[in-house]
């Protein structure tokens, strides 16, 4: 059974969405123990595809058995690089299906709790079918599925502001996916094949990879991408939609939906251009890298400007977006390295952020930022995750965070990228800033001779605007929050220091997997030694 | 804002514009998506080879269920998720439970004529479209059809019942449950013939070892494997397609429709 094990991972959640359409419309207590089973099983499936990855190098899976001659059928392919993006996705999957758990006592309307979690599982199926594909359109099939469970679950929200948002999304979101396709199009013009390595063995031919359909390809793909990922500045839809999606779409759509997007561009960079290609002119990887010192200090600055608390955590994804797409441009082994290494640490910690702050959007009546007064002492535990979430994202040992700006410092050293450098470390200072002025209001509350405050924004009885964008969310609760909210959110601060510890065997599996990348040639310091 | 969208849109043409010089000639059998580049060409294998691999006379049919039938199966599910998308979107129970239609039946002399004129024929092309529709799904080995088609037209004919009379007399013979849950046991048909493969010990949709479940030689258990799947599209598809029609047209409701 071993060797199944790539099909087996995506198809227990795809069934198990199929079994919640036919056992329970309308039931959503039935819904529930489907979803933590099948999320279970494809997370064990991913472990142990990890262990055998590590253990015996890179597994093939050949779907309809059509493996000869190569790129007649659809190939799965599994190196370190996604075994590992795999186990992240479904672990956040099963974490957040958890937080997402509405109790008899919630008093909200759950009679579409069974169609959210079809969506949420169906999602689940997109990301791990995009991470685990070795074919270049079926990136595009199972891009499609995420988008449209994506963009469901967003206007899922009962707020007004969440189904516009949806709707920016929807726009958003078909052109990036079908600049991806018009890119695969042009691919498969000039080569004739959409396996990414039988592509990457044609485009190594000299006449086709001075070809001009096979740059436009790139550039396609690449925008497309990019507007997938939220790269500044195309990063319009993302904030809204984070913030005013419910509370269990959000957990899973933050963490995880961009920095997928991440690794299909380092993929498509590696296995389908290849970096020989790819790096072929300094150039090119030098506007990238300005590209993406742009996006880490708008984004930064920006989520310095907010007053909400999720839509502030949004701005740092546009900003940690850069921080990957940088590093990757870097050229170099540390820079790729500690890009892929971010895509698993950054996960991690947004997952923490956005549930925590989900709890606190959820008890402090609206999700403004000066509104979180108190809430340290009324909910410690809480509290000691979001700070575990927050110091990974200022960058201080031992959480995941510290780790990939190492890496990536180093990568932007050795590469002679200093502005690259200089903003990593300009976006750890501001995070500080940010943050710290959190823990500030949420631990010792508001000072009272404090000029700027001391009006409070809406007088009590009217609810703010925030608090209307927020509905979907019982606000103003006192009461502590539930063990099925609160379990997922200390092992997702868990996993941020799991990643950081354990920071230099992923680092390894990530390098044997960059070793093991084939046409290494023109690539040589990108791969290492 | 309106000048971005221009500039952006006259850059993309640009891009797209400037390879075009480099593009295979219309139509020669060399280009590489029809010749290959090197010595193997995937469109020369599929030519070749589908009717000793699969017993399928349509090449493309063979392409779009077997040899990247994986991608179908998750077109299928993208189909599934669009009806699942505005059923989540859009339902909606009033409070007051359902109410009879707002506008009373036309019972003038004009208005009957045209609901007796309307109503005789759909009723009598309904069940023709359906036969057909039927058939596109079965005969999409020889010719052009195949799940996504024919579901199409089962699922306009349900939609032709809703418009013809209303959505009531629709939903009474396709209720919400029901297409919910074909629409389910479309996608669930793909995926289980592809994991009963898995659980006979051969890769994910390898519908040759269900040689012994169609009673058939390997290669013949394709074709039948491929048909088998196509019914899963088709009941996916017709579902889907009535949904769709009933939620928008309804706000949601399922209550009059237009």
């Amino acid at each position: 059974m071993s060797e199944q094990l790539p099909a087996i991972l995506l198809v227990a959640p795809l069934f198990g969405a199929l079994l919640i359409g036919v056992a329970s419309p309308g039931d959503p207590r039935r819904a529930f123990p489907i979803v933590l089973l099948s999320l279970s099983i494809s997370l064990a499936a991913t472990v142990a595809l990890l262990t055998k990855v590590v253990s015996s190098g890179p597994v093939d899976y050949f779907l309809g058995g059509w493996a000869e001659p190569l790129g007649i059928g659809i190939q799965l392919r599994v190196d370190g690089i996604n075994a590992l993006i795999l186990v992240f996705i479904a672990l956040i999957g099963l974490l957040t299906a958890i937080f997402s758990y509405r109790g008899p006592d919630d008093g909200e309307p759950t009679d579409k709790a069974p169609l959210f979690y079809i969506l949420y599982l169906l999602l689940c199926v997109g990301l791990l079918g995009i991470t685990i594909t070795g074919d270049a359109f079926n990136v595009f099939v199972l891009v499609e599925i995420a988008s449209l469970t994506s963009y469901g679950l967003v206007a899922m929200g009962s707020s007004p502001r969440g189904t516009l948002a949806a709707f920016n999304y929807i726009i958003m979101g078909t052109i990036g996916a079908s600049f991806y396709l018009l890119g695969v199009g042009y691919l498969y013009m000039r080569t004739g094949a959409l396996n990414m390595a039988q592509i990457h063995s044609l485009i190594a031919l000299p006449e086709v990879a001075a070809s001009q359909t096979i740059l436009v390809a790139f550039l396609l793909i690449l925008v497309g991408v990019w507007i997938k990922m939220a790269f500044f500045p195309l990063y319009g839809w993302l904030p809204n939609a984070y913030t005013y999606c419910p509370s269990g779409a959000s957990g899973i759509l933050a963490p995880l939906v961009t920095k997928v997007s991440v690794y299909v561009m380092i993929r498509v960079m590696l296995s389908v251009f290849g970096a020989g290609w790819v790096f072929q002119s300094a150039g090119w990887s030098q506007t990238v890298v300005w590209l993406a010192v742009i996006a880490i200090l708008a984004g930064s600055f920006i989520a310095l400007a907010q007053v909400e608390l999720k839509k502030m955590l949004s701005y740092l994804i546009v900003a940690e977006v850069g921080y990957m797409v940088g590093g990757a441009w870097l050229a170099n082994h540390w820079g790729m390295v500690g890009a892929i290494y971010h895509i698993l640490a950054d996960a991690a910690m947004t997952l923490c952020l956005f549930l925590a702050a989900n709890i606190f959007v959820k008890h402090a009546g609206g999700g403004r930022i000066d509104r979180l007064e108190g809430l340290f002492r009324r909910m410690p535990v809480v509290a000691g995750a979001f700070v575990v979430g927050a110091l990974s994202m200022i960058g201080v040992p031992p959480t995941g965070g510290f780790f990939s700006k190492w890496y990536l410092i180093r990568g932007g050293i050795e590469a002679g990228q200093w502005p690259f450098v200089a903003a990593l470390i300009l976006s750890s200072l501001v995070n500080a800033v940010l943050f710290f002025r959190i823990f500030e209001v949420a631990h010792f509350g508001r000072k009272p001779a404090d000029g700027h405050h001391h009006h409070p924004p809406h007088a009590d009885g009217e609810p703010s605007p925030e608090q209307q964008g927020t509905i979907g969310e019982t606000t103003g609760s006192d009461r502590k929050p539930r063990l099925t909210a609160v379990a997922p959110l200390v092992a997702a601060a868990a996993l941020v220091l799991l990643v950081g510890i354990f920071s230099g065997p992923i680092v390894e599996i990530i390098r044997g997997a960059l070793q093991g990348m084939p046409h290494v040639g023109a690539a040589a310091p990108l791969i290492g030694r | 804002m309106k000048w971005i969208g221009l500039i952006a849109v006259v850059l993309t043409g640009a891009l797209l514009l400037s390879a075009v010089g480099d593009f295979p000639d219309f139509g020669d059998p060399k280009s590489p998506a029809n010749g290959g580049v090197g010595d193997f060409s995937v469109s020369q294998y599929y030519i070749t080879h589908t009717e000793q691999d699969t017993k399928v006379p349509n090449v493309v049919t063979a392409v779009l269920a077997d040899y990247r039938g994986y991608d179908t199966m998750f077109e299928t599910t993208v189909i599934f998720i669009a009806g699942i998308g505005i059923i989540a979107i859009l339902r909606s129970h009033p409070p007051g439970g359902r109410r009879g239609p707002a506008h009373p039946i036309d019972a003038t002399v004009d208005g009957d004529h045209q609901r007796i004129i309307i109503g005789i024929t759909c009723r009598i092309m309904i069940p023709i479209i359906q036969i057909f529709a039927l058939y596109v799904v079965a005969h999409g080995h020889h010719s052009p059809g195949g799940g996504f088609q024919g579901g199409v037209m089962l699922g306009a004919s349900f939609i032709l019942i809703g418009l013809s009379r209303d959505l009531q007399a629709a939903l009474a013979r396709f209720s919400e449950r029901r297409f919910i849950v074909l629409a389910c046991l479309g996608v669930a048909i793909y995926a289980g013939f592809g994991l009963l493969c898995l659980l006979l010990e051969r890769n994910f949709l390898d519908y040759g070892v269900l040689d012994g479940f169609f009673h058939t030689d390997p290669v013949m258990a394709r074709s039948h494997g491929i048909f088998a799947v196509e019914v899963g599209v088709a009941f996916t598809v017709t579902a889907i397609m009535f949904a769709i029609y009933a939620n928008l047209s309804s706000k949601g409701r399922l209550d009059e429709g237009l």
